[in-house]
């Protein structure tokens, strides 16, 4: 109580009751939803995880540091089809991650140019050349018939898992 | 694997002979006997304690070969337009260039290009380099036209050509090439650029109202109501001539203007001609009739229609003392 | 480029010349009147083309202004201002940053759209027909473009004098 000395005497009971008044009600405490975790990692405790690029730069460094997994111009201002934009691009993301099953190393990067749709992603090299060509095909077939648009794959292709691996938490 | 299975399966069976031969004890039949026999007498047998599992050899992936980058294989004077002729995702190994893309911590490296999701995300200008553009304009050069001689400047090219038309195009990335803000037409003119007479250039600017702005004397006629770009442009161009043939009818109602209707003070209709023509010709016989001049009437005008200022005053004084005949 | 050439509109380059002929000649006493070699419909004037441009990037807006300004230079057209806001407009969005309750907790989202904006003055239709096509097929991805064309015309025939009866 060392810092109420200084204090006049006839403030005191002011700030007593104050304080008695904060105890009771005005009392805030933050709860549990000032968490922010969406696009973050936890460190382990072995320090193994390994992250990507993208991965090891939270959601409010794009612009900054990393840049857009989607281009289109449906989210600019006064722009159109930005909701059926969203929902194709997550399909995309989808039957792209399903096709090529445990095979992606990064994000899919969905870039709209005209009416064309180009995606590109890393993908590692496990299965033989015949197979990636077939996929390729394939996919490019079966999303141009859905999306109604031509549909272009680049991918570039990695030896390794840890190729793409930036660091480890 | 067919062949691994039953070469575990005879070396199994082996053991279990040697031990039943070692026994003294006879199994199955006597031709496995007998190849065993054959066996032993050309190989050295090895005991074998270990049971199937660490028998097993591990399969061993074929691993395809890799072709190197082409970027090895490029030659210095090669034609880049031809390496990357169109719009293209960026791929490290047709980009001879030391590249490095993303955020590190200080004093450690960027991410080099090869697996560098970064790289690939941002649009490159790869295919536009200044050859290329240079290339490419130089073969398009051929479906351009210069502007015409004499009409160089604003001015000179006002006189012909006095009707400006203004359109939007949108390029989006969508699957559709339609937008509704395209159909969009505005249609700008000067209005010193129509013939009018007094009465119609009044009716005319009452007719399009908002669409005539009085600082700059420009008519602006801009329609977005109908689907299509050709209809507006249509529907403009309607407005247009509608109100410039309409600004010419008299219509029977248009006598009964009344004063409070008119929207600048005309000397020739108000009360202050009645009183000057009455001051003018007081006690005045016969027919000829002295009328206030004209620059007397221009001075009233003046000082109702632009507002009572010293010069307006002044103005209407010294005609005041004109046509009244008095000398100071 | 075989495939861009293919695609561009075929117009010919002389029939400017007897439109040319067919209309300012006449008002005109400084122009020499050229014989109408081919006749046809005759080609537009356009005073000014307004390009904006939008995007999340600004470098990339950069980069393809300056890839648009090239080739203007190279087709000889005439460039007008190039400039860009300063800030880009924020289209923000805030949100409860819990599923259901916690009022006091909000989280803020924006896109940002950047804006750029070029002038080309005084093309024929022509060449605006031509520019335009390339320069939107070059066009990168994530950008819109917006094109506004000035034309110029003739007052058409019944507006040039009053008419006579009413």
């Amino acid at each position: 109580m060392n810092f109420l000395k200084k204090v006049p005497t006839q403030i005191l009971p002011l700030a007593e009751a104050q304080l008695s008044l904060s105890n009771k009600s005005a009392l805030h405490t933050s709860a549990v939803c000032c968490r922010v975790q969406s696009g973050r990692y936890r460190i382990t405790v072995k320090r193994d995880r390994p992250l990507t690029y993208e991965m090891a730069n939270p959601p409010h460094f794009i612009g900054h540091r990393k840049s857009w997994n989607s281009w289109n111009t449906s989210t600019l201002k006064d722009a159109l089809r930005p909701s059926q934009t969203a929902i194709e691009d997550v399909f995309i993301r989808k039957f792209v991650t399903g096709t090529w099953h445990a095979l992606v190393c990064s994000e899919i990067i969905i870039k709209r140019q005209h009416n064309t749709i180009r995606i590109a992603a890393i993908i590692r090299q496990a299965i033989s050349p015949r197979k990636m060509y077939f996929l390729i095909g394939y996919t490019e077939e079966l999303l141009s018939y859905w999306m109604q648009c031509p549909v272009t794959l680049e991918f570039q292709t990695v030896a390794d898992k840890k190729d793409v691996v930036f660091k480890y938490i | 694997m067919a062949a691994n299975l039953a070469r575990l399966l005879e070396c199994n069976i082996r053991c279990n002979n040697a031990a039943a031969v070692q026994s003294g004890w006879r199994l199955f039949s006597n031709q496995r006997q007998q190849q065993t026999e054959v066996e032993d007498d050309e190989e050295f047998r090895v005991l074998n304690l270990r049971t199937i599992k660490q028998q097993a050899r591990r399969r061993e992936i074929k691993k395809n070969a890799v072709q190197p980058p082409r970027t090895s294989r490029m030659p210095v004077d090669q034609d880049w337009t031809a390496v990357w002729s169109g719009p293209r995702s960026f791929h490290p190994a047709s980009v001879p260039l030391p590249l490095r893309q993303g955020y590190t911590e200080r004093g450690a490296a960027a991410p080099s290009k090869y697996a560098n999701a970064e790289l690939m995300k941002i649009p490159n200008f790869l295919h536009l380099t200044p050859p290329a553009i240079r290339q490419q304009c130089e073969a398009i050069k051929k479906f351009c036209t210069p502007w015409p001689k004499g009409l160089e400047t604003e001015a000179k090219w006002k006189r012909p050509f006095p009707i400006e038309v203004i359109t939007t195009d949108y390029c989006h990335s969508l699957p559709t090439i339609r937008h509704p803000e395209a159909r969009r037409v505005t249609i700008t003119l000067k209005l010193s650029d129509l013939k009018f007479d007094a009465h119609a250039k009044d009716k005319f600017l009452r007719l399009v109202g908002e669409r005539y702005n009085q600082e700059t004397g420009v008519l602006t006629f801009s329609a977005d109501r109908c689907p299509m770009r050709k209809q507006n442009y249509d529907y403009a161009m309607y407005l247009l001539t509608a109100c410039y043939h309409e600004s010419f009818v008299t219509e029977p109602w248009e006598a009964t203007k009344s004063e409070a209707d008119m929207e600048v003070y005309q000397f020739e209709r108000n009360q202050a001609k009645r009183s000057a023509e009455g001051i003018l010709n007081w006690n005045a016989t016969g027919e000829q009739k002295d009328a206030p001049s004209a620059n007397y009437a221009k001075s009233v005008e003046a000082l109702i229609n632009e507002g009572e200022n010293e010069y307006n005053i002044a103005k209407y004084k010294e005609e005041v003392l004109k046509m009244l005949k008095i000398a100071i | 480029m075989l495939q861009l050439l293919k695609t561009l509109r075929l117009r010919q380059p002389a029939r400017f010349a007897s439109a040319l002929s067919n209309t300012a000649a006449a008002t005109l006493p400084g122009t020499e009147a050229t014989p109408p070699a081919i006749v046809g419909e005759p080609d537009k004037l356009y005073s000014k083309l307004e390009i904006e441009l939008r995007g999340i990037d600004p470098a990339v807006l950069k980069s393809y202004t300056w890839f648009a300004t090239t080739a203007a230079e190279h087709l000889g057209i005439e460039l007008g201002k190039c400039w860009s806001p300063r800030k880009a407009h924020h289209e923000r969005m805030t949100l409860l940053k819990s599923v259901h309750i916690y009022k006091k907790h909000r989280v803020q989202y924006e896109i940002r759209t950047h804006f750029r904006y070029m002038n080309f003055h005084k093309l024929t239709g022509s060449t605006l027909d031509t520019f335009l096509e390339y320069i939107e097929r070059n066009l990168p991805e994530g950008v819109a473009l917006q094109a506004s064309k000035t034309e110029l015309q003739q007052i058409p025939e019944h507006l040039r004098q009053p008419p006579e009866q009413v």
